[in-house]
């Protein structure tokens, strides 16, 4: 099913959690909503479920409203954020929940609930806790009892807050996967919340970035990754390279020297470069002194585990991180405390923020 | 130091605590079992038990289907006078029990606001079981609720959320998620009802009239008995009560050290 | 790449809600309106309507009935003799608390459970087994007559009775606090060369005492209406151990109604008063302590 996003917003007293958020979601994929503590992801995903009414805009699934449907009448699996399993039953009475408070005429029969519950449990790998308390399981294990409660009513759209958030990262990971292929065999439109974004980037087919109630950015997780809209994105998503330069002339200038970058400019003065680490180019420094347009730098030090070595150089006092193939490395034969000439492959500029 | 503040500590419990229990159970042995026996067996006495079990079975529910309706609207919601709300219900902690009977005596006694009209219909409610009902519903009125409004506060309202995502009515929401998240304090809060309900004497001296056989209940036959200088009786009635305290505590301290979690938000 | 821009939304966003938050759960109006009935029936309406019965009398004879002498001495018993209790508790309670909160020690458990005896226990059985035990032929009364002074039928019996029901108020509310308060902040402070004594006053006196004051309000409010346990240890000599609450008692026995509900009226004023005072004085310790 796919869902439509129109301007929505939501305040909360003087607060505005949510300033006019549109938003398409394709029927059956995996979206992400990314975005730091406190910038209305979960307000979103808890609109979009109907468990809160936005103030203005509107949230249709299939080209139909949702105003008048209310959230029981939705058909939206919603796993929450501390996974809110029923204490007082067992793993197998909290799975089979939604079909047993189903309206006489649309219950199925006991055994066919029986059936499905076994079903579901043993998806998420589980049939064998079946009759233990939420307080008797692990938090991955609580939480996949949450995803098959939330699966058993055969939701049109899954919705899922923070789902890893309270579990340590061995067991994210695994999960992390697994969710993975689960969607892969069921293709439910699904929708979760993370702030982390190697979460997102790793898991989702497009990820939407929020920030202050607002969507900044769109896109796959390579569009994001490699494209990303501004510098908030670019801090955000981490792992690149921060240099302090300016704009002048509508260039971009490090230490004088030009820097060739993707994408607008921006206005003259005081500007941030934004460099990936694996899009530094590095070269040997000649005897007599740096060809034109490069930068030297010094490495002050040097990880070579794995395929891939990563290295720390000082350029003019900055530090600067450099992500090479070993391969490459060793035509450069560089050491702790050598010198080299740096280049960027790609680089991006924003002005800096006063 | 450590020594000598439990020490103190027990003396001062002791004094206080154990040697009142000591001194209603010893006077209502002094005279033997006979005697005991006796003074419990009276037919005013029967009838003051079955009274005061009688007022219980009206004023415990009907306090419980209030402090489930007040912590329902008070705990899930917000709303604009909350805290006033909060502070009117806790209001009868705060007057004088002798004033919860005054003010019933006030509008339906003989002289009262009602009076005449209700006597000319021939409705009784001062001196009579209907009064003795009302003092206690006053006296006990936020019992269940002071219990529940903090342990359901602290419950949140994701249960309910999750039940409602997943279909699920508001009355089976309440039936089938809220109430078993709460029945331990609801319980503990129904056990203090009680205990208070079967034990008021101030509002309920006021509104019954002390007739015996009739809206005696049973602190109240303790004052009769207790005033016709018939001590063992007196004491043999309020051994029962002692005990009933003494079962009430007990039943307390095992819900408290059986569903610690699920009542110490009650005591914040 | 769909940067989701919307500068269209010009309409003033809506500022929170009228009277109820907007939410999903059902059944608040039945909840609300039930409770609202309720608490007006039970509780508002009989209060408002003596409130009224008493402005019913007119100010002159409300003051002339308030001021008589024998009904002025009755508020000195009632409240002062609440109020001595409310502090004797204050001291032998937080004693209790704290040795329940920080020792383990045989009984420990059966002690704990046994502090809402006064909760539990009904007031009329109190009243009779204290005047038995400090009536002058009784375990303590005998004792005290012969060192020559007299428990029960004075004063000093009531604010027995009043120490018995006020006592788990103060031991109730100060538990908690105890509980949350940490060991390490004391040894810290003896770490630092405090003594005792100033680690008590200066660390966590200071800590408890919003609570420990709360916990005297309540038992000091509860003591001032106290009936039950008090009529039969107070013997209720007039214009010595006469309370209000029995007072009130008494003009409803002579039918004066009037009488009655004019001393209850102003008891509940003066209980008001006091408390609005305790409030703002505990209002000022959490600001004073809070930083
Ligand atoms: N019921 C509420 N009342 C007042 N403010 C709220 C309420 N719910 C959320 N907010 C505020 O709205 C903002 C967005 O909250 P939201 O829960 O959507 O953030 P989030 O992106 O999910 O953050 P997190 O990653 O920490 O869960 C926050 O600043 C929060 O304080
Ligand atoms: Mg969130």
């Amino acid at each position: 099913m796919a869902i439509e996003i129109r301007n929505v917003e939501k305040t909360f007293g003087a607060f505005t959690a949510l300033g006019g958020v549109s938003l398409d979601v394709r029927s059956g994929e995996l979206l992400a909503l990314l975005g730091p503590s406190g910038s209305g992801k979960t307000t979103l995903l808890r609109i979009i479920a109907g468990l809160d009414h936005a103030d203005a805009g509107e949230v249709s699934f299939d080209g139909q409203d949702t105003r008048d449907r209310a959230a029981r009448d939705r058909k939206v699996g919603f796993v929450f954020q501390h996974y809110a399993l029923f204490r007082h039953m067992t793993v197998f009475d909290n799975v089979a929940f939604g079909l047993r408070v189903k309206k006489k005429a649309e219950r199925p029969a006991e055994m066919d609930i029986r059936r499905r519950v076994d079903q579901l449990l043993t998806m998420v790998q589980l049939s064998h806790l079946a009759s233990r308390y939420p307080s008797q399981l692990s938090g991955g294990q609580r939480q996949r009892v949450a995803l098959a409660r939330a699966l058993a009513i055969e939701p049109k759209v899954l919705l899922l807050d923070e789902p890893f958030g309270a579990l340590d990262a061995k067991v994210r990971k695994d999960l992390r996967k697994w969710l993975r292929h689960l969607h892969d065999d069921m293709h439910i439109t699904s929708i979760f919340v993370t702030h982390d974004q190697e979460e997102a980037l790793e898991l989702a087919d497009r990820v939407v970035v929020m920030n202050h109630g607002q969507i900044i950015q769109v896109g796959t997780p390579a569009e994001v990754y490699d494209h990303p809209a501004d510098s908030f994105v670019f801090d955000f998503l981490g792992g690149v390279n921060r240099l302090n330069g300016v704009i002048e002339a509508g260039v971009a200038r490090l230490d004088g020297k030009a820097v060739r970058v993707d994408g607008a400019v921006g206005a003259d003065g005081p500007a941030v470069i934004y460099v990936r680490p694996h899009q530094v180019e590095l070269g040997v420094a000649p005897a007599d002194g740096v060809p034109d347009g490069k930068w030297s730098a010094r490495v002050s030090s040097l990880h070579a585990a794995g395929p891939v070595a990563r290295l720390e150089l000082d350029l003019a006092g900055r530090a600067l991180e450099a992500q090479l193939s070993r391969d490459r490395l060793s035509d450069l034969a560089l050491e702790v405390g050598s010198w080299c000439t740096v280049d960027f492959r790609h680089a991006r500029v924003f002005p800096a923020k006063s | 130091m450590r020594l000598a503040l439990i020490g103190l500590a027990i003396l001062f419990l002791a004094a206080f605590l154990a040697l009142p229990l000591v001194a209603v159970f010893s006077q209502a042995l002094a005279k033997g079992v006979g005697a005991f026996l006796k003074g419990l067996a009276d037919p005013d006495a029967l009838s003051a038990i079955r009274l005061t079990l009688t007022i219980a079975a009206i004023a415990v529910p009907l306090n419980l289907v209030f402090g489930v309706a007040a912590s329902w609207a008070i705990a899930k919601f917000n709303f604009r006078g909350k805290s006033l709300l909060l502070a009117l219900i806790d209001l009868p902690f705060s007057v004088s029990p002798v004033i919860s009977g005054l003010v019933y005596v006030l509008l339906f006694g003989l002289h009262g606001s009602f009076g005449p009209w209700l006597r000319d219909h021939g409705v009784q409610i001062i001196f009579a079981v209907p009064g003795v009902v009302m003092a206690t519903v006053f006296v006990t009125f936020p019992f269940v609720a002071r219990e529940l409004i903090p342990l359901m506060q602290e419950q949140g309202v994701e249960d309910e959320e999750a039940a409602i995502v997943l279909g699920a009515s508001g009355w089976q929401t309440f039936r089938l998620v809220t109430l078993p998240n709460i029945r331990w304090g609801l319980l503990y809060g129904v056990l203090l009802c009680n205990a208070r309900a079967m034990g008021e004497f101030g509002a309920v001296s006021v509104v019954s009239g002390h007739i015996r056989g009739k809206t005696n209940t049973m602190p109240l036959h303790v004052e009769i008995l207790y005033n016709e200088y018939n001590f063992v009786a007196a004491f043999a009635v309020a051994s029962l009560l002692a005990l009933l305290a003494l079962v009430t505590l007990a039943a307390k301290a095992a819900l408290e050290w059986r569903f610690a979690d699920q009542i110490a938000a009650a005591k914040r | 790449m769909t940067a989701a821009a919307s500068t269209t939304a010009t309409k003033p966003a809506r500022r929170g809600w009228a009277f109820l938050a907007p939410t999903i759960l059902p059944g608040f109006g039945t909840a609300f309106g039930f409770t609202l009935a309720y608490l007006c029936l039970i509780v508002l309406i009989p209060l408002g309507h003596m409130a009224l019965r008493a402005a019913d009398v007119g100010w002159d004879r409300f003051w002339a009935i308030t001021l008589a002498p024998r009904v002025l001495h009755a508020f000195y018993v009632s409240f002062g003799c609440a109020l001595a209790a409310a502090l004797i508790n204050a001291v032998f309670g937080l004693v209790v608390a704290w040795v329940l909160v920080r020792y383990r020690f045989p009984g420990r458990r059966i002690i704990d459970a046994m502090v809402d005896l006064p909760f539990a226990l009904p007031t009329s059985v109190a009243g009779i087994a204290l005047t038995a035990i400090y009536a002058p032929n009784g375990w303590i009364g005998a004792l005290a007559k012969a060192a020559g002074f007299k428990i029960a039928f004075t004063p000093l019996g009531i604010v027995i009775a009043l120490v018995f029901v006020g006592m788990p108020f103060i031991v109730r509310t100060v538990e908690p606090v105890l509980q949350d308060l940490d060991a390490e902040v004391e040894e810290a402070a003896a770490s630092l060369g405090a003594t005792r004594w100033q680690t008590f006053t200066k660390v966590l006196l200071p800590t408890i005492l919003p609570a420990l004051i709360t916990g005297v309000a309540l038992a000091f409010a509860r003591g001032v209406g106290e009936y039950g346990s008090v009529i039969f240890i107070a013997g209720n000599i007039p214009a010595v151990s006469e309370i209000v609450p029995l007072l009130i008692v008494a003009r409803l026995e002579q039918y004066d109604y009037a009488g009655a509900t004019v001393i209850a009226t102003a008891m509940m004023g003066v209980s008001f008063l006091m408390l609005l005072g305790i409030n703002f004085l505990q209002r000022w310790t959490r600001s004073r302590h809070a930083r």
